[in-house]
C-alpha cells in the first residue's frame, strides 16, 4: 500500500522530467508513450489503493520532516482515507482517459512533447494535492496545479488571447490564494500545527469568531480555485487552452480542489455556522448566476465552462448546507460527465476543423455518431435525467438542502436544474440537430474522430451512466454514504434519516424539473426554431446582459484594473524613474568615482604591492606593541 | 655578556636593511640580493634561539640548513627569471613586470 | 665558548655596515662585494653563537655559491643600455623611513619580549645537530633535495636560449 501510494504521484513526475528534458530532441511525436504509460500505471495503483481503502485500510504516513523550525513543524506525508480515495479515483480515471484522448487530439501539434510533459506535471501535482496530510503541502501543490493550469491555458502562447487567458487565470487565482495563505497562517498561529489530524482534533478549542475567520479565509482560496463568484472570471477564458486540458483541469480535477479542500476541512467548518452559510450562499448564487450566462453563450466550450462553474456552485451549496457526502458524490459524478462532455466538444471541434461557435454547427448527428451519443449521455447526466449519475448526486444535494431547512437554497437550486437542462440540450440541438450552418466545404469534410479519441469517450460514459446506480442507491443510504461516513462523521450534524416518501417526492420534483428543461429546449430549438430569436428580441436588455456575462469583466476593469494601471503608471513615472532610478544611477556614479580614485593603486607595479604589504605588517606589529605594552 | 636580545635586535636591524633594499632598488638583481639579506637576518634569529634555548637545542640550526637549501634554489630561480627578462626586454627594471595591472 | 660583548658589537658592525652599503651603492658590482662582506659577517655571528658547522656552511653556500651566482648574473646582464637609470626606485624616499620604522618596531618587540630561553648560551654540540638532521628531520632533508632538483630544472628552462624554429 505504501509503495503504491508513493508511486502514484512519482510515476507522472518521473515521466514529466524525462519527457520534459528529452522530449524535444528524442521523443518528438512519440512523447506520449512514457507519459500515457506512467499515468496508466498510476491509474492501476489508484484503483488498488481505492480497493484497499474500501476494505477499511487507511494510511497516515509521515515520510519526511520537511520544515522543522522551532514550533513550526511541517512534514511531507500522505493521508489516504475515503475522501482521498474518491479524489484519486476521479483524478486518475479522467486523467488517464484524457491522456489517451490527447494522443489523438494533440497529434501533429508543434508542442506535442511539451503538452505531455505539462500534463504529467499536472497529474503529479494533483495527486500530491489530494494525498497531502497537512495544509502547507496542500498549499504547495495547490499552487503547483495552478501553475500547470497557467502553462496549459497559455499552451498556444503565440496566440495573444491564450497567453492573456493564462495570465488572467493566474492573477485571479492569486487573489483567492492570498486569502487561502492567510487562512493557513491563521491556523498555524492559533493552533500551532498544520497537519490535518491535529488541526481537526484541536478545532473545538478555538473561539467561534476565530473558526469563522479561518474558514472564510480558507474558503476564499476555494472560491478562486473552483471559480466561484466573484472570482469565476478566469474559468471561461481558460477555455483558450487545448480541449483535453479544459476537460482534465478545468472541469474534472483542479477546479474540484476547492471543493475537496472545504470537504477536507469539514471538521473546521462544522464549528462555524456563519462560514457554512456563506459557503452555501456563494455556491447557490454562483450556480444560478453561471447557469443564466450559459443560456445564451454561443461558444460550445464557454457554455460548458459556465456549466462547470454552476455545478461547482452546487457542490459548494451542498457543502454549505452540511450535505458533505452529496457534495463529494456530485464531485465524483460531475468529474466523469463533465470530463466526458468536454472531450466530446473537443471531438466536435476536431471534426469541424477548429470551429467552436455553435451558430456555425448543426446537423452533425449522423456525421459523428459516437460523439453524438456520448455527448447525449453526458448532457442527460448533467440535466439530472433519472437513472444517470448526475441525477442521483444532484438529488442528494437538493434533498440535503431541503431537509437541512434551507428551502430558499432549494428553490434556487431547482430553478438552476431547469436552466441546466435547458442549456445542455440547447447545446445538443444547436450542435447536432437541424440543418448544418457550417461552411459546406468544412461540413463535407466533417468526420468522426479516430478510435484513440472515441474510446475514452465511451469509457467515460460508463461511469456517467452507472456511477449513480452503483453508489447512490438508495438515496441518502447508498454505498457512497457509508463509504464517506467515517470522514464526515465529525461534521454531519443532521440525524440520518432513512429513505422516506419526502425524499421520493423531492426526487420526482427534481426529475420533473429537469425533464421540463429538456422539453423546453426541445420546443425552442427543434420544434419552433424561430422562437429563440423572438425571445431574444423580447428580452432585449436581459439578453445583452447575459451575453455580456453581467459585465463582470468590464466592472473589474473599471473598478480594479484601470485604477491599478493608473496607479502603476504614476509609480513608474514618479517613484521608479525619479527616485529609484536616481538612487540606482547614483550608486553607479559613486562606484565609478571611487574606481577613478582607487585605480592608481592597482598599478601592476610589484614593488608598490610589496610596499603596501610592508606597511600592513608594520601596522600589525605596532598594534601588537600597543596591545601588549 | 651577550644575551639573546642582542642577537635578535641585530637580526631585526639586518632584516630592516634588507626590506629597505627590496623596496627601494629597481634592479631585479638588487632585489634578489636584498632578499638574501633578509634570509640571513632570519637565520641569525633562528641560530640565536637555538643557542639560547634549552628545549629546542639544535633545532633552530636544522631550520637554518633548510633555509640555506631553499635560499639557494630561490636565488637560482630568481636570477634565471631576471636573465630571461633581460633577454626579453633588455632591461632589469622591476616596474617592467606589470602584467598584473588592473 | 663564550664571547664578550665587545666581540658581539664588532661582529654586528661587520654585518650591518656592509648591508647598508650594499643597498646604497650605485654600482652593482660594489653592491655584490658588500653583500659578500655581509655574508662573511653573518658567518662570524654564527661562530659567536657556537654554530661552527653553520658558519662553515654559510661560507660555502652564501659566500661560495650564491654570491658567485649573483656576480655571474650581474655580468651577464651588464647591458648596452646600462644600469644608470636602474638605481633607486620612485618610492625609495618612502622606503627608507618605512624600513627605519620597521627597525624601530622590531627592536622594540624583540628587545622587550621575554622568551622562555634563558640568557645563558647552552652550546649545543654539533653531533646533536647531525643526529637531528638525519633522524628526526630526515624526510624534510630529502625533500629539500627534491626542491633543489626542481630549481635546477626550472632554472635551466628559464635561462635556456629559446630555440627559434
Amino acid at each position: 500500500m505504501k509503495t503504491a501510494v508513493l508511486l502514484i504521484p512519482l510515476l507522472p513526475l518521473a515521466s514529466f522530467i524525462i519527457t520534459g528534458l528529452f522530449g524535444r530532441r528524442y521523443f518528438k511525436e512519440k512523447s506520449h508513450y512514457l507519459s500515457v504509460a506512467s499515468v496508466a500505471l498510476s491509474w492501476v495503483l489508484s484503483m488498488y489503493v481505492f480497493i484497499q481503502v474500501e476494505r477499511g485500510q487507511t494510511l497516515s504516513w509521515q515520510i519526511y520532516n520537511w520544515i522543522a523550525a522551532g514550533r513550526f513543524n511541517v512534514d511531507i506525508g500522505f493521508l489516504v482515507d475515503e475522501l482521498t480515495a474518491i479524489m484519486l479515483l476521479v483524478v486518475s480515471t479522467v486523467g488517464f482517459m484524457v491522456h489517451v484522448y490527447s494522443i489523438g487530439y494533440m497529434h501533429g501539434d508543434k508542442g506535442y512533447y511539451r503538452f505531455f510533459a505539462y500534463i504529467n506535471l499536472f497529474m503529479f501535482s494533483m495527486f500530491m494535492l489530494v494525498l497531502a496530510n497537512n495544509y502547507l503541502l496542500l498549499y504547495v501543490f495547490w499552487e503547483a496545479v495552478g501553475l500547470c493550469s497557467y502553462l496549459l491555458i497559455a499552451f498556444w502562447f503565440p496566440k495573444l488571447s491564450a497567453s492573456n487567458a493564462g495570465m488572467k487565470a493566474f492573477l485571479v487565482n492569486r487573489v483567492g490564494d492570498f486569502g487561502f495563505g492567510l487562512g493557513i497562517m491563521l491556523v498555524f498561529v492559533t493552533l500551532g500545527t498544520l497537519s490535518y489530524s491535529s488541526v481537526f482534533a484541536a478545532a473545538g478549542t478555538l473561539g467561534g469568531g476565530m473558526v469563522t475567520a479561518i474558514c472564510l479565509l480558507l474558503f476564499t482560496g476555494a472560491v478562486g480555485k473552483s471559480a466561484q463568484f466573484p472570482l469565476h472570471v478566469w474559468l471561461p477564458d481558460a477555455m483558450e487552452g487545448p480541449t483535453p486540458v479544459s476537460s482534465l483541469i478545468h472541469a474534472a480535477t483542479m477546479v474540484n480542489a476547492g471543493v475537496y479542500m472545504v470537504a477536507r476541512s469539514s471538521p473546521l467548518f462544522a464549528h462555524s455556522h456563519t462560514a457554512m452559510l456563506v459557503v452555501a450562499a456563494v455556491g447557490t448564487f454562483t450556480a444560478i448566476f453561471a447557469a443564466t450566462i450559459a443560456l445564451v453563450q454561443n461558444d460550445i466550450k464557454k457554455v460548458l465552462a459556465y456549466s462547470t462553474i454552476s455545478q461547482l456552485g452546487y457542490m459548494f451549496m451542498a457543502l454549505g448546507v452540511g450535505a458533505w457526502t452529496a457534495a463529494m458524490f456530485h464531485l465524483l459524478a460531475h468529474g466523469f460527465f463533465k470530463g466526458l462532455l468536454f472531450l466530446c466538444s473537443g471531438s466536435v471541434i476536431h471534426a469541424l476543423d477548429g470551429e467552436q461557435d455553435m451558430r456555425k454547427m448543426g446537423g452533425l448527428k449522423n456525421k459523428v455518431k459516437i460523439t453524438y451519443w456520448t455527448f447525449f449521455i453526458g448532457a442527460l447526466a448533467l440535466s439530472g435525467f433519472p437513472g444517470l449519475s448526475g441525477f442521483f448526486s444532484k438529488d442528494a444535494i437538493l434533498s440535503g438542502a431541503f431537509s437541512g431547512g434551507y428551502w430558499y437554497f432549494w428553490i434556487v437550486a431547482l430553478i438552476t436544474v431547469f436552466l441546466t437542462a435547458f442549456y445542455s440540450f440547447r447545446l445538443i440541438f444547436m450542435t447536432f440537430h437541424n440543418e448544418p450552418r457550417t461552411d459546406p466545404k468544412i461540413f463535407a469534410h466533417a468526420h468522426e474522430s479516430p478510435p484513440i479519441m472515441t474510446v475514452p469517450l465511451i469509457v467515460l460514459s460508463v461511469p456517467t451512466v452507472v456511477a449513480g446506480l452503483v453508489l447512490g442507491l438508495p438515496p441518502e443510504g447508498g454505498h457512497i454514504d457509508h463509504f464517506l461516513h467515517r470522514v464526515f462523521a465529525a461534521a454531519i450534524t443532521a440525524p440520518e434519516h432513512a429513505f422516506s416518501y419526502l425524499t421520493l417526492a423531492l426526487m420526482i420534483i427534481s426529475a420533473a424539473v429537469g425533464i421540463a428543461g429538456i422539453l423546453t429546449a426541445w420546443h425552442f430549438y427543434l420544434r419552433c426554431p424561430f422562437l429563440p430569436a423572438a425571445a431574444c428580441k423580447r428580452a432585449g436588455r436581459l439578453y445583452t446582459l447575459l451575453l455580456n456575462k453581467y459585465y463582470i469583466d468590464e466592472i473589474y476593469f473599471a473598478v480594479i484594473i484601470n485604477p491599478v494601471r493608473r496607479f502603476s503608471a504614476w509609480l513608474w513615472r514618479i517613484v521608479d524613474a525619479g527616485i529609484i532610478d536616481g538612487a540606482v544611477n547614483g550608486t553607479g556614479w559613486i562606484a565609478l568615482g571611487a574606481g577613478r580614485i582607487l585605480r592608481p593603486i592597482q598599478s601592476g607595479k610589484v614593488q608598490g604591492y610589496l610596499f603596501a604589504m610592508f606597511l600592513g605588517l608594520l601596522a600589525l606589529m605596532v598594534a601588537y606593541l600597543i596591545l601588549t605594552l | 655578556m651577550t644575551s639573546l636580545q642582542h642577537y635578535l635586535v641585530l637580526a631585526g636591524a639586518l632584516f630592516s636593511v634588507g626590506a629597505w633594499g627590496v623596496l627601494a632598488r629597481r634592479n631585479i638583481i638588487m632585489v634578489v640580493m636584498s632578499l638574501e639579506l633578509m634570509f640571513n637576518a632570519v637565520n641569525i634569529a633562528l641560530v640565536a634561539f637555538s643557542n639560547y634555548s634549552s628545549a629546542g637545542a639544535g633545532r633552530g640550526e636544522v631550520f637554518v640548513f633548510f633555509v640555506l637549501a631553499i635560499a639557494a634554489a630561490e636565488v637560482a630561480v630568481g636570477l634565471a627569471i631576471g636573465i630571461a627578462m633581460y633577454r626579453l626586454r633588455e632591461k632589469l627594471d622591476v616596474d617592467e613586470l606589470d602584467e598584473l595591472k588592473g | 665558548m663564550q664571547f664578550s660583548t665587545p666581540v658581539f658589537y664588532i661582529v654586528a658592525a661587520l654585518v650591518i655596515i656592509p648591508a647598508v652599503l650594499m643597498v646604497m651603492f650605485r654600482n652593482l658590482i660594489y653592491s655584490a662585494i658588500a653583500m659578500i662582506a655581509c655574508f662573511i659577517g653573518v658567518a662570524a655571528v654564527f661562530v659567536t653563537l657556537n654554530a661552527e658547522l653553520l658558519a662553515a656552511s654559510q661560507l660555502l653556500i652564501y659566500v661560495g655559491a650564491i654570491s658567485i651566482l649573483i656576480l655571474f648574473a650581474i655580468m651577464l646582464t651588464r647591458s648596452r643600455s646600462g644600469a644608470v637609470n636602474l638605481f633607486f626606485h620612485r618610492q625609495a624616499w618612502m622606503a627608507l623611513p618605512a624600513a627605519a620604522a620597521l627597525a624601530v618596531v622590531l627592536g622594540a618587540v624583540l628587545g622587550t619580549a621575554r622568551f622562555s630561553a634563558g640568557d645563558t648560551p647552552k652550546n649545543p654540540a654539533t653531533g646533536n645537530l647531525a643526529s637531528l638532521l638525519f633522524n628526526q628531520y630526515a624526510f624534510p632533508f630529502e625533500l629539500a633535495s627534491l626542491v633543489l632538483l626542481a630549481a635546477i630544472i626550472g632554472t635551466v628552462l628559464l635561462a635556456k636560449k629559446e630555440s627559434r624554429p
